[in-house]
């Protein structure tokens, strides 16, 4: 009986094994990571559909060094505790090159997990600047830094002369560290800065918030974090009477803020990248995703696709499947993507990215701010 | 003039999310006061009414309907109903059947049942927030000559009001209706009152009934007060509202109300003078504090054991 139970385990688990090392030795796995539900699962979709689309052009036009690209597509569910979970899934899976993680507060803890695996990661929306600062050699981005869009924000608002500021994070990664670099930017150009304070990510009740901010009689509000808070904020704020301009990160620009704030979203100030879908060259790219019945226009379609992009073209100029020959040649190279030509520093950041105010309408549109 | 005013506005918001955080509290201390066991499952069931109201508002309104009381009051049925079926479900299947074992394994079925609970909506429902449309709009400004203006809005009046008229009419209903003596009678001795002749499972249902549907009322209030909802939320609100109940003294009744008020309002003024960051801190440390001294928290009858 143990015997026979023996043979049959030993029997499935080296099918199994030789069932994954057939599929690797004829494809190039891709790993997805990134929210596919959860408070953020608008994000993750737009994720997705850009990782998926590069994927399907890439293997259209024959592949990456003769070889398909394959998807393999894990939900993260923007939680730190599920992102070290996929991460070592991906490891078992034996997948060498990751598109994600999305949140900065989940890619953190998943690329220490790719660095020791030797796992390439180009994560296409996640800015804490933590994330390149640790000397890691496998870890690259497509977007900016918090450092860089953290300026832009106060120098914005700054620029307004406004008489006081108020800067509210959530308390995470992301949201506190882009309000952090505002409100060093504000210091700096000597604008007075009310309050500095966090809210609990997931905290429904803004009352007392909206009600100190009132009393402390700001006109501009800066929001490091993500919609689902800053939606209730600004409903709140609106049935409260409190007279003030907010403003905040990608992180709250798309259009569920809409649905959970209102004519409250009307005349939110966000930083995003810029309209990568608006470039002249990109024209083909963006007909292909709307061919497709998708929309190419959220901040991280486009850094996603380039993520994919940069991966495939790493691989043929390293003409190596090694990730650590691929991150050697992204640091050489220069590469022409959607979203402009990209070349990597020392620290796996892009040269340069700009980030650009935008005015956000209750209608979901957004137009440049000068 | 000016501090007091923001002091009254602080207090008033602490009132209103203290009265709806009460509402939820009940649910636990009822039936924590009748069959000894917490159901973890509540908070979801608050989540479930919040939705089922949301839904209820959408299709009315998509039905041409626009007198809002009747939107409200049709809603709020919905919700009730529900939301009541679903406790009742919840005892029947995961509870029932455990009852009388270990303590903990109604615990453990409790909290299997709030997974469930949460991930059915997530997947029924999508995992975003919706927003909650703001139906009752508008209030009172008050304002002494300086720039800041307290203001009182009709949806605090509205829950104020609807807080205080389900509480009195669950004091009434416990302390004259039939079922309300067989209540007080299965808390006190379960195996006795089911000796003199009362139904003990009809009660039980009866308690999973009447939480279940406070805290409907509470998640359409809520909902409409933050103006969204996820399938979240209920977890948030019913962690604050069992401290609430534990507070107050877990089976008491009134001790639920008062717990809920004076959570809420140590959590505005602990955002309102220190930060919001400390909210939890303070609130979660003034019921250690309180457990500390009152072990039965404050309305809570020390526990006399029966020999």
């Amino acid at each position: 009986m143990t015997t026979s139970l023996k043979k049959i385990v030993t029997a499935i688990s080296t099918s199994v094994a030789l069932m994954g090392a057939g599929h690797a030795a004829a494809d190039i796995q891709i790993g997805i990571a990134g929210p596919m539900t959860g408070p953020v699962a608008q994000y993750g979709d737009m994720q997705f559909s850009g990782a998926r689309m590069a994927i399907q052009q890439i293997n259209a036009n024959g592949g990456v060094m003769g070889e398909k690209l394959v998807a393999v597509e894990y939900d993260d569910v923007c939680d730190p505790k599920q992102a070290v979970t996929v991460a070592n899934r991906l490891v078992n899976d034996g997948v060498q090159y990751v598109i994600g993680h999305l949140c900065s507060s989940s890619t953190q803890p998943a690329s220490d997990i790719y660095e020791d695996e030797g796992i390439l990661m180009v994560t296409p929306a996640s800015t804490s600047p933590e994330i390149t600062e640790r000397g890691y050699e496998l870890v690259f981005r497509t977007i900016g830094l918090d450092s860089m869009q953290g300026p832009v924000a106060g120098n914005y608002i700054a620029s307004q002369n406004p008489k006081r500021v108020a800067v509210v994070h959530d308390k995470q990664q992301y949201g506190e560290g882009i309000a952090t670099a505002v409100r060093d930017t504000l210091k700096d150009k000597g604008v007075e800065i009310a309050m500095f304070e966090g809210v609990t990510a997931g905290d429904k009740d803004f009352s007392s918030l909206v009600t100190k901010l009132k009393q402390a009689d700001v006109d501009y509000v800066y929001f490091g974090g993500y919609h689902p808070e800053l939606g209730l904020i600004l409903r709140q704020a609106r049935q409260a009477d409190l007279d003030a301009k907010f403003m905040g990160p990608e992180g709250v620009g798309n259009k569920d803020i809409n649905t959970i704030a209102g004519e409250a979203s009307e005349g939110l100030l966000v930083t995003l990248p810029p309209s990568f879908d608006q470039k002249a060259e990109n024209k083909s790219l963006v007909k292909a995703f709307e061919d497709k019945g998708e929309d190419p226009s959220g901040p991280f379609v486009l850094t996603s696709y380039a993520a994919v992009q940069l991966v495939a073209q790493g691989i043929e100029a390293a003409d190596s499947k090694d990730p650590f020959d691929v991150a050697a040649a992204l640091r050489s190279g220069s590469f022409e993507t959607p979203i402009g030509n990209v070349q990597y520093d020392k620290a796996g950041d892009m040269k340069s990215f700009e980030f650009v105010v935008y005015e956000w309408h209750s209608d979901g549109s957004k137009t440049p701010v000068n | 003039m000016q501090d007091l005013l923001y002091f009254s506005q602080q207090l008033i918001n602490g009132l209103t999310i203290g009265s709806a955080y009460a509402l939820i509290a009940i649910g636990y201390t009822m039936v924590y006061g009748i069959i000894g066991m917490i159901n973890f499952a509540h908070g979801e069931i608050y989540m479930i009414g919040a939705y089922t109201a949301l839904i209820a508002i959408t299709g009315l309104t998509a039905l041409g309907l626009a007198w809002l009381p009747l939107i409200l009051i049709v809603a709020l049925l919905c919700a009730m109903i529900v939301s009541s079926s679903m406790g009742w479900a919840v005892e029947r299947v995961a509870y029932r059947p455990v009852r009388g074992r270990h303590r903990l394994i109604p615990l453990i079925s409790a909290i299997g049942m709030s997974i469930f609970l949460q991930n059915y909506v997530h997947l029924a429902q999508g995992s975003r927030n919706i927003g909650f449309p703001a139906l009752i709009e508008g209030g009172f400004n008050f304002s002494a000559d300086g720039t800041f203006e307290m203001s009182l809005s009709y949806m605090q009046i509205t829950i104020f009001v609807t807080t205080l008229v389900c509480m009195t009419a669950l004091s009434l209903f416990i302390s004259r209706s039939r079922t309300g003596r067989a209540c007080r009678a299965v808390s006190q001795d379960l195996g006795m009152a089911s000796l003199l002749g009362i139904d003990t499972n009809r009660i039980i249902s009866a308690t999973f009934i009447i939480g279940a549907s406070l805290a409907a009322v509470a998640g359409l209030l809520l909902g409409m007060y933050y103006g969204s909802i996820d399938p979240l939320f209920g977890f948030i609100a019913g962690l604050k509202a069992f401290t609430a109940a534990v507070l107050g003294g877990i089976g008491s009744i009134p001790g639920a109300m008062l717990g809920g008020l004076i959570l809420g309002v140590s959590e505005s003024m602990t955002s309102g003078y220190l930060s919001g960051e400390y909210k939890d801190v303070v609130s979660f440390g003034l019921l250690i504090l309180i457990l500390l001294f009152k072990p039965t928290g404050l309305l809570g009858k020390p526990e006399v054991e029966k020999i």
